[in-house]
């Protein structure tokens, strides 16, 4: 069953198709060829995979055929790596669809999750929407990640808290 | 096994679970203050008060200095930058993700309309 969890002005819909999936659509004004190459070019992935606060990106890879690598490295100010994605593509279809694996760990080796992603190009007009299904281990593993953070009562004092420390250093 | 930075994570968010503890942190994101000034507004007995300061202080959310026979608490800004990374929602982060996508793809459309014009 598909039920919307939340919708935005800007398109972003999340839905949980099944217990184990969560899936995200949205539409940009582009070609899906280049909604496609911002997507999986190193460089450009660098522009919209947004470090958290006092993060950077220390490194990506990502060889958009079946077999090849993704690997994105995160560094902080007391760690390099903080925290790794290591993953491989398994289906690869160039401008309409593409899957691989995903494996996260922190910058000491522990594991904190894997899923598999899979990303739809549709081309509508001057449109792309892009799907996004993320396929996750279990209910528990897919709830968690939709619920980090939303308890907005804790959110809005840490993102005070960010605020204010920004401003402190 | 459990990591270093897992544990103090795990700290964090522990200290981080107490409604005092967070009225705590927010009077110190004001400034330094000393353990009565913590205590007052939070209306509760002198003990009390210090042992919410000592779980703080244990996920080293803050630190403590004495002087004389005052105690004085400030914040450390760490450990606290490292918790908002776990709790940043997750429609907020692909939000934002998505609107840097849209002003990449715009500036890859110009670049290419500007180079489709000089050919």
């Amino acid at each position: 069953m598909s039920a919307p969890v939340t919708t935005s002005p800007l398109g972003l819909q999340i839905s949980t198709p099944t217990d184990t999936t969560l899936v995200l659509s949205r539409s940009f004004n582009a070609p899906r060829r280049m909604v496609w190459d911002a997507i999986f070019t190193p460089d450009k992935m660098r522009r919209w995979m947004l470090p958290p606060p006092g993060w950077a990106i220390a490194s990506i890879e990502c060889d958009v055929r079946v077999g090849g690598k993704l690997s994105v490295a995160w560094k902080s100010d007391d760690a390099n790596p903080a925290m790794t994605l290591q993953g491989e593509f398994t289906a690869v279809s160039p401008h309409e669809h593409a899957v691989h694996t995903e494996n996260m760990a922190l910058g000491t080796g522990q594991s904190i999750g894997s899923l598999v992603e899979r990303h739809e190009f549709a081309e509508k007009g001057a449109t792309t929407a892009m799907t996004i299904t993320q396929t996750y281990n279990s209910k528990e593993d897919r709830d968690g990640a939709l619920a980090s953070g939303m308890d907005e009562g804790m959110e809005a004092c840490y993102q005070k808290l960010e605020a204010l420390l920004h401003e402190r250093t | 096994m459990v990591s270093d930075r897992a544990s103090r994570l795990d700290h964090v968010f522990h200290a981080l679970a107490h409604p005092a503890r967070r009225a705590i942190i927010r009077q110190l994101s004001g400034g330094e203050r000393n353990l009565s000034e913590l205590a007052a507004p939070l209306k509760m007995t002198f003990p009390a008060a210090t042992k919410h300061v000592r779980v703080l202080e244990h996920a080293k959310l803050i630190r403590r200095r004495v002087e004389g026979r005052q105690h004085f608490c400030r914040l450390e800004a760490a450990p606290l930058k490292e918790a908002t990374l776990w709790t940043e929602s997750f429609r907020e982060h692909w939000e934002a993700r998505f609107e840097a996508l849209d002003s990449l793809l715009d500036e890859m459309k110009s670049e290419e309309q500007t180079r489709a014009r000089r050919t």
